[in-house]
């Protein structure tokens, strides 16, 4: 088994959040994340105390690691320093990185975000972009959304953005020198390369799952982690 | 004119540990010059209603303090601040705020600790909402026999939160403060006993059920009194529309988040070293962790400081229960008189 604990601990933000805690339960009572999943942030600490990789193990795997909105409100009150939040995000990473993110609903949503967001921003520099909020996967935005979806153009114009043009204003079209900056960037700080290991452990449980999938936004894997479990 | 008093011993702080102190060395046969900063005597038992765990009344021990000062030898001075020691030679010099010099062959420091200040635990909502108190101001409120709530009536339900500035890195305090444990059990029972329907929820990480009759009153009250306990630190307090205060806490023991609106919050808050006792050490190179005064040998000299003939006693050193404290002044004479008489 890989040494998860021993992973964990060079990270910086492990460092920083895991000193000792004694169980006061005042990160929980503080966690807005607390108050609505089947999350409890003291609990991350301590199983990270008991440094035992069986449990890590499960927790990588499992759906707690990414009901945290990374608020931060922990780090502000914990009486012993620790920071849950900061805790959480190393997790995230680690399940990631070793492909564990896939065992879970909430984990293999990471395949959704990075098709949507991170790809976004790379295509079009805008992270939520109104063309990808598409209604069928959107039923939160109600019926008028479909109407709006249909006539952004129309719509954006009449708001007095400058849509998909040159030019200053919002919704502008970002153009090919600033994109090709923030692809470096993605590429000399990672980021791409991450994208590629979200990919091709998303790929592998595809397979599995006896799902499809393509580049696009619209294959029966890409929409199955977009609306799994939404309505929890 | 400059003053000149010229004695055996000058006791800083008439507090239990200065007086217990200077009443043993007076007796002893020395004289004794006791300098306490504020008008009266008794330290901060002056701001207590009973003490654990038999309930004995502050005041009565308030009186037999001003019984024990009449002692020959004693001379007590109030309202005076000693504002600096140093040494000459083979005597230590002390000078008053009253332009008096005080020459003397040994100092003892009782200049014992100051209550937690409250309001740097903001979201306790500590001088920001109604109904939020100290337990000093409960101490208050059982002296006055009349217990109200945020809206200034009866409380129905109270809440006492335990380790406020202890036990908290947030405010700089790692340690325990010792006492609020057992005082927090103390007035889940003074609660109860005036306002029998009141219902009582104490919040505590630990319970320190460290000293003789300690655990037995812990379990009187929840057997005899029905005080409920909450493992789980209190996050915050915020006021509700009605005035009352609503708390956030984990029940750590059935791992839930909690809401709970009550009409008193009564903070037990913990010991920090006095501004006397920071001072002073600090003029002296005797200053330890959190502004205590450190002693030379934990476990061979506790009441000597690094200067022969400096000595420390009581809660200038850290937290201590009042037994205790009185336990150290008594070593502490001790340790004076072996001195005095050159036998260390
Ligand atoms: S950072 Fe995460 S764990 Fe911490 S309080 Fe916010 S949601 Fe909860
Ligand atoms: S606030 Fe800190 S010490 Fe308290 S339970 Fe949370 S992590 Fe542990
Ligand atoms: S005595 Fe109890 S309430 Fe006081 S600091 Fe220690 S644990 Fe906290």
């Amino acid at each position: 088994m890989i040494d998860y604990f021993e992973r964990l601990s060079r990270d910086v933000r492990v460092k920083e959040g895991l000193k000792a805690c004694m169980n006061c339960g005042i990160c929980t009572a503080i966690c807005p994340a607390a108050e609505f999943f089947p999350y409890n942030p003291k609990e991350i600490c301590n199983i990270l105390q008991t440094k035992d990789n069986k449990k890590i193990e499960a927790l990588l795997k499992n759906e707690t690691i990414w009901y945290c909105g990374q608020c931060m409100s922990c780090k502000a009150r914990c009486p012993r320093e620790n920071v849950p939040g900061m805790l959480i995000s190393a997790l995230r990473k680690l399940s990631q990185e070793t492909g564990l993110f896939v065992e879970s609903s909430k984990g293999r949503q990471q395949y959704a975000i990075s098709k949507t967001i991170a790809e976004s921003i790379l295509k079009s520099g805008y992270c939520v972009h109104a063309e990808n909020v598409k209604p069928e996967l959107h039923p939160e935005q109600g019926t008028v959304w479909n109407w709006y979806y249909n006539n952004l153009e129309e719509i954006a114009d009449r708001l007095g953005a400058n849509y998909k043009k040159h030019g200053p204003g919002s919704l502008r079209l970002i153009g090919k020198k600033n994109l090709d900056e923030i692809n470096a960037i993605f590429e000399v700080t990672g980021g791409k390369k991450f994208l590629e290991t979200i990919h091709s452990y998303s790929t592998k449980k595809a397979q599995e799952m006896n799902l499809e999938i393509d580049d696009s936004l619209n294959s029966p894997y890409f929409i199955k982690t977009y609306t799994e479990d939404s309505d929890q | 004119m400059e003053k000149i008093i010229y004695t055996d011993i000058a006791v800083i702080g008439a507090g239990p540990t200065g007086i217990v102190a200077a009443y043993n060395l007076a007796r002893l046969g020395y004289k004794v010059s006791l300098f306490e900063k504020e008008e009266s005597l008794g330290g901060n038992i002056l701001k207590t209603y009973k003490l654990f765990p038999n309930f004995q009344s502050s005041n009565e021990l308030l009186q037999l303090f001003g019984e024990m000062i009449v002692v020959n030898n004693l001379s007590l001075q109030t309202g005076v601040t000693v504002t600096n020691i140093r040494k000459d030679n083979n005597h230590w010099i002390s000078t008053t705020n009253k332009g008096e010099t005080i020459v003397s062959k040994a100092v003892l420091m009782a200049t014992g600790f100051k209550p937690f200040d409250a309001h740097y635990k903001e979201e306790y909502g500590y001088g920001i909402y109604n109904g939020v108190i100290t337990s000093l101001e409960f101490e208050k409120m059982l002296k006055c026999g009349e217990i109200y709530g945020s809206n200034g009536i009866t409380p129905e339900k109270i809440a006492i939160l335990n380790c406020v500035g202890s036990r908290d890195a947030k405010v700089g305090n790692n340690y325990c403060s010792r006492v609020c444990c057992i005082n927090a059990v103390k007035f889940g029972i003074e609660i109860k006993e005036i306002l029998p329907k009141a219902e009582v929820y104490c919040f505590y990480m630990d319970l320190r059920m460290t000293g003789q009759f300690y655990e037995e009153l812990y379990r009187k009250s929840q057997q005899e009194y029905g005080v409920n306990y909450i493992r789980g630190k209190i996050s915050e307090a915020s006021q509700t529309a009605d005035n009352r205060i609503q708390l956030k806490a984990e029940d750590t023991l059935l791992r839930l988040p909690i809401k709970m609106t009550v009409d008193l919050l009564i903070l037990m808050i913990g010991i920090e070293a006095s501004e006397s006792t920071k001072e002073l050490s600090a003029q002296t190179g005797i200053m330890g962790e959190y502004g205590f005064a450190k002693s030379h040998s934990l476990l061979k000299a506790d009441n000597h400081t690094i200067h022969p003939g400096l000595f420390i006693a009581g809660t200038c050193k850290r937290p201590f229960t009042y037994p205790e404290t009185v336990a150290d002044a008594r070593a502490a004479v001790v340790e004076i008189q072996h001195y005095l008489e050159n036998k260390t």
